[in-house]
């Protein structure tokens, strides 16, 4: 049990936080996607964390990693729209089930906690030099 | 003064204890940390207690030493916040970043605490020359 454990934590809480932000953006560049390659309007992408056990760490002690990144699957928005080539016979386009608004709280809650984890892992780094500082 | 030295390297040993022990709960909490978003994942948090009377070892000439963490014990508990989100998440980021600060200053605390003993012992052995 020494520091490194502590960083390799912060460092998987990081990557995840990463990955979250990284479809986030995903989610809000596509929000007006009709056409992908399953066929349909683009899709909204959500991450699942799970929680994994460490190397030599103290019983309690996990990392997190990204289980999956699951697809949404609330119905598509429709907009009338009879124009658009996507538009189905009434007229309606579907549109993706992103909410851009949600999208950006996802990003910030995302960025918040990724500055946290970099805390945590500067914190870590000072007691180790503090440690080596010690008897100099 | 004979005992004198043996009672800096006794302290010396106690504040490695402590070290030891910020070190771990520093892991500890940076778990909780790094489990911001995990659904259902509840903090924990490290104690430490004096180990029973039974397992302390016996010291008996004033040269024993107490090895590192030697007469205490650590169990990771619980650390459950007031307030449970909708996924089950009970980790406060405030809670814990504060946790964390006091713990890398009691660190420091320990580490510098050290460090002066280690200044006397140097002057000991400079024969009061350094």
């Amino acid at each position: 049990m020494d520091f490194f454990s502590a960083m390799e934590v912060s460092a998987s809480g990081l990557s995840a936080q990463r990955t979250r932000m990284t479809v986030a953006s995903s989610n809000l560049a596509n929000a007006s996607t009709t056409r992908t390659a399953a066929g349909g309007p683009y899709q909204r992408r959500d991450v699942v964390l799970a929680s994994v056990p460490m190397n030599n760490a103290t019983a309690g002690v996990s990392g997190v990693a990204v289980q999956q990144i699951v697809a949404d699957p609330t119905p598509p928005r429709l907009e009338y729209d009879p124009g658009h080539p996507d538009a189905d016979v009434d007229g309606y386009v579907a549109y993706p089930n992103v909410n851009p608004v949600e999208e950006m709280v996802d990003m910030i809650t995302a960025s918040r906690a990724y500055e946290a984890g970099v805390t945590t892992l500067s914190t870590a780094v000072s007691m180790a030099e503090r440690a080596l500082g010690i008897g100099r | 003064m004979p005992g004198c030295v043996s009672r800096i390297y006794d302290a010396v040993n106690r504040l490695e204890v402590a070290m030891s022990y910020h070190r771990e709960r520093h892991s500890v909490l940076a778990s909780n940390v790094a489990h911001l978003d995990t659904p259902g994942y509840r903090p924990v948090d490290l104690q430490r207690a004096p180990a029973p009377e039974a397992t302390q070892p016996w010291l008996t000439a004033p040269g024993h030493q107490v090895g590192p963490a030697g007469g205490e014990t650590r169990t990771v508990v619980d650390d459950g916040g007031a307030l449970v989100g909708p996924d089950g998440n009970a980790v406060q980021l405030e809670r814990e970043l504060a946790k964390i600060d006091a713990n890398r200053v009691r660190y420091g605390t320990s580490a510098e605490l050290v460090s002066r003993r280690m200044a006397l012992l140097r002057y000991a052995a400079g024969d009061g020359n350094s």
